[in-house]
């Protein structure tokens, strides 16, 4: 099993650390208190810019999933294949 | 909800369809598989063989309930922008699953999990540490299950204008449900999934575009307004708000994720592969989930202004009535919108109400009163403690409590001490059995106390995420002390599981 082919999130830090940054960005205590304009397409600035760290997060989790996810993948795939073959 | 007008006769008859497709689909999924209910893991489970559709649906239908709705838009309402927060606590969700979710599927796949109990019973050998899970995480879904069964009645009676009142909507649908679920397990409740989780899903956005058409299409408009008569649901939150914020991601996020019908969903995927498909599919959905809720929530300030926090939980109700009125689409959009929402609490219900039952079967009745019993009668035992619990709830359900956030967090705080064992137990072999016993049950006291004493948050931080702290802290330290590893408490089989070795 511990081939190079194995892929587990919690093995690799930098994806913890990304997530970590990404979440500083999303909440907005870094804004000076009670700021509203510019608005950005009908949003205050702020929530325009923790808006897009959100969408963010979420393209980066969505990514994580499919590339950095891989541990038993192939054995199953393989094992299904074969039991198409014997029923098929 | 509770004056809508708009719909009497229509609503009952959207109801009855929507009533009738699932108990149609619970059958179907049911007819022909003889071995569904000689199985724990093919009644529960649906035979660990949940294709991506299904599973995918599962997980939203499951994720978002009515309440998100019903819930979600008032809260905006009152609290302005910084609600955005409900995003983000559902999106950390899936970076929490990539923590454990990897690996526990390949060790549940090996080792037959039927629920999360197993994998704990597995790990830490401990009569205390299984008990103590299985009442903090009955509790939780309980509670759950019981909010759940509120909102039913609520959403039924508010749509048909009172046609059909409160008491009689929850049991009919309720009935509904524990019929579906007798007949197909887990099969049923993901398949009545797919249905409802569409439903909800077009819902939202044909809400959405009849509160926009209600002020003129134009959502800079409705901030402009905020601006000018509530700035301060517009500005830059206070400091306690974004630490509020930060605790809301940890409490949701590590709460969420280890449900123990989140988790039997882990177990239930037909393959790794159809996993992180749905879980990446899953990450994108709460912008157009409670999103949407939001910007709802929003544009309710301007539509009415002024709401008091009773009269803004009537929110959804009064925008439907607004845009029913706009023309006959959105008239019956409205009503299959509320339909949608009346499917989505059941669709939460139900993977609730299987979570229990399995517990109540596979955990209490199996692990304590009779672990000789056929998995038939263990089932049939799981099936039956489910119906009892339900008519429990519901002579509680017919005292609702307040709103219905309040209840949302109250839940978490006691589920989310399993977490320590749950996750950190995967991965550091040094955690062992009796450390994590007193840091769940601390944490669970700390937690419950707090909220109990009206400290529901301290400094914005949630009584759930304090105790959680303290659990941790004890499970780590405790375990540091007591020498008795994973090494020593598992057989080399076990472990080689554990590692990932084949």
């Amino acid at each position: 099993m511990k081939t190079k082919s194995v892929k587990e999130p919690i093995r690799k830090k930098w994806i913890w650390i990304v997530l970590f940054i990404n979440v500083v960005l999303i909440v907005p205590w870094y804004f000076p208190k009670g700021a509203v304009e510019p608005f950005v397409f009908g949003f205050p600035l702020w929530a325009f810019i923790s808006t897009f760290f959100t969408l963010i997060m979420g393209a980066y989790l969505s990514w994580l999933c499919i590339s950095q996810w891989n541990i038993v993948e192939e054995e199953e795939e393989n094992a299904k294949r074969k039991e198409d073959v014997k029923h098929g | 909800m509770d004056n809508l007008t708009f719909a009497g006769m229509d609503g009952i008859i959207i109801l009855s369809v929507f009533a009738i497709v699932m108990l149609v689909i619970g059958y179907f999924s049911g007819k022909g598989d003889t071995n569904l209910h000689h199985s724990l893991s093919g009644y529960y489970l649906a035979g660990r063989n949940l294709g991506f559709i299904a599973l995918f649906f599962t997980l939203y239908a499951t994720q978002y309930s009515g309440n998100t709705i019903v819930g979600y838009a008032p809260t905006g309402y009152r609290t302005g922008f910084s609600w955005l927060q409900s995003i983000s606590f559902m999106t950390i969700i899936i970076g929490i699953y990539l923590l454990f979710a990897p690996r526990l599927y390949v060790v549940s796949k090996r080792r037959n999990f039927v629920t999360p109990t197993d994998w704990l019973e597995f790990r830490f050998k401990s009569k205390a540490v299984t008990l103590l899970s299985i009442f903090l995480m009955l509790w939780g879904l309980g509670n759950y299950l019981l909010e759940q069964l509120v909102a039913i009645g609520q959403a039924v009676a508010g749509m048909t204008g009172g046609t059909i009142p409160y008491e009689i909507a929850v049991v009919v649908f309720v009935l509904v449900m524990l019929a579906y679920e007798w007949m197909g397990g887990m099969k049923a409740v993901a398949f009545t999934d797919v249905m409802q989780g569409i439903v909800l899903m077009i819902g939202i956005f044909v809400f959405l575009a009849g509160a926009l058409y209600l002020v003129g299409g134009n959502f800079a408009e409705v901030t402009r307004f905020i601006a000018d008569n509530e700035p301060a649901k517009l500005g830059v939150p206070e400091m306690e708000v974004s630490v509020n914020w930060f605790s809301m991601l940890v409490l949701v996020g590590l709460g969420a994720s280890i449900y123990p019908h989140a988790v039997q969903r882990i177990y239930s995927a037909q393959s790794e592969k159809t996993l992180k498909k749905s879980f990446a599919r899953m990450a994108w959905m709460p912008p157009i989930t409670t999103g949407l809720v939001f910007v709802v929530g929003i544009i309710g300030i301007m539509l009415f202004p002024g709401l008091d926090t009773a009269g803004s939980e009537q929110l959804v109700g009064l925008m439907a009535n607004k845009i029913a009125a706009i023309n006959g689409f959105y008239y019956w959009m409205m009503i299959i919108f509320f339909g949608g929402i009346v499917a989505a609490i059941i669709s939460t219900a139900d993977s609730v109400l299987l979570s229990f039952s399995s517990m109540l079967s596979n955990d209490v009745y199996g692990k304590f009163v009779n672990p000789g019993a056929t998995e038939h009668k263990k089932v049939m035992v799981g099936k039956i403690g489910g119906i009892i619990a339900i008519f429990f709830l519901l002579m509680i359900a017919w005292n609702p409590p307040g709103t219905l956030y309040q209840i949302f967090v109250l839940k978490f705080e006691l589920l989310v001490q399993v977490f320590p064992a749950f996750v950190l137990g995967l991965y550091w072999k040094r955690l062992a059995a009796k450390p994590v016993f007193w840091g769940m049950l601390i944490g669970a006291i700390v937690a419950g106390l707090l909220t109990l004493t009206g400290h529901k948050t301290v400094f914005g931080i949630h009584g759930g995420v304090i105790g959680l702290t303290i659990n941790f802290v004890v499970c780590i330290i405790g375990s540091m002390l007591v020498t008795v590893s994973a090494e020593k408490s598992l057989k080399k089989d076990e472990l080689a599981v554990l590692e990932l070795e084949a």
